[in-house]
């Protein structure tokens, strides 16, 4: 006659179970907190309070609304934007003459402004903000 | 006849000191490494390159309902370029980078201030972006 070999339950030991679970939390936790960031690094002149404006009409200007850009003054599409600009920047060749004066209308969205000034860094101009300046003035 | 007691000797178990280290070490590292403005709600605005950003200084945000942080408490456009320039301090060129995370739909009225600010306090400014998800 065979007797059958009792089978032994082999439970795996659960007592490390929580810190195990622990330190997958912190890990994650870590991992998530140096989380690198990416970006775009945007060379500005120092803010001054008033520009000088013999200089300013030299430069190039661009004004932005939420859906138009204008180039000096003239109306571009989205496309002809770039290669308009860089064929006007191709024609100035120091630092100081490819300064490009980005004017936003108030409601432009920061999307359409990044793109805009994106495009200006790409083809070699040197952004400058024109910010309108409030001035409260007391009437009698 | 006098039982002598036996004397029971206390020590403290070392068993786990390796890994009590280990977790402290740990903590420490989150708390130097866990970004101050990670509680403010905004949406990177996306463009077609980016760039890994630098180790920034200071950290200047706008978040979705167009409220100005700098290192994650509420600041104003205002007085931004004065607590800036506190931050920066002497810091040479290369050093005073100023990262800028704007939501993307904020209007130009609301962050030129603060680009300008930034500029007026001589920070090196690196916008903080996504990129540009290609469509299928």
């Amino acid at each position: 006659m065979k007797l059958k070999r009792g089978k032994l339950l082999v439970d795996p030991p659960g007592s490390a179970s929580s810190d195990i679970a622990f330190i997958l939390i912190i890990f994650f936790l870590v991992c998530a907190s140096v989380q690198p960031e990416d970006g775009q690094d945007q060379r500005l002149p120092r803010a001054e309070p008033q520009a000088d404006e013999r200089k300013q009409s030299k430069n190039l200007e661009v004004s932005i609304t939420a859906n138009s850009i204008v180039l000096n003054g003239a109306p571009l599409d989205e496309a002809s934007f770039p290669a308009r600009l860089a064929e006007e920047l191709a024609e100035r060749k120091r630092e100081e003459e490819r300064v490009v004066v980005l004017k936003s209308a108030p409601k432009t969205p920061y999307t359409r402004w990044i793109a805009v000034s994106q495009v200006i860094d790409q083809a070699g101009g040197l952004l400058t903000l024109e910010v309108a300046e409030e001035k409260s003035i007391q009437v009698r | 006849m006098i039982i002598q007691r036996r004397q029971l000797t206390a020590t403290i178990p070392t068993f786990a000191m390796g890994d009590i280290g280990f977790l402290l070490l740990i903590f420490f590292v989150i708390l130097a490494r866990v970004q101050n403005d990670s509680h403010i709600q905004w949406v990177p605005a996306q463009v077609e390159e980016v760039e890994p950003a630098a180790a920034a200084r200071a950290s200047v945000a706008i978040d979705s309902g167009m409220k100005i942080y700098l290192d994650g408490r509420e600041t104003s456009a205002d007085s931004l370029a004065g607590q800036l320039e506190t931050i920066l301090g002497d810091a040479p060129e290369g050093s005073r980078r100023v990262h800028l995370k704007v939501h993307k739909d904020t209007p130009a009225e609301r962050f030129e201030p603060v680009i300008e600010a930034i500029s007026e306090a001589g920070g090196d400014l690196t916008h903080i972006l996504e990129t540009k998800e290609s469509e299928r």
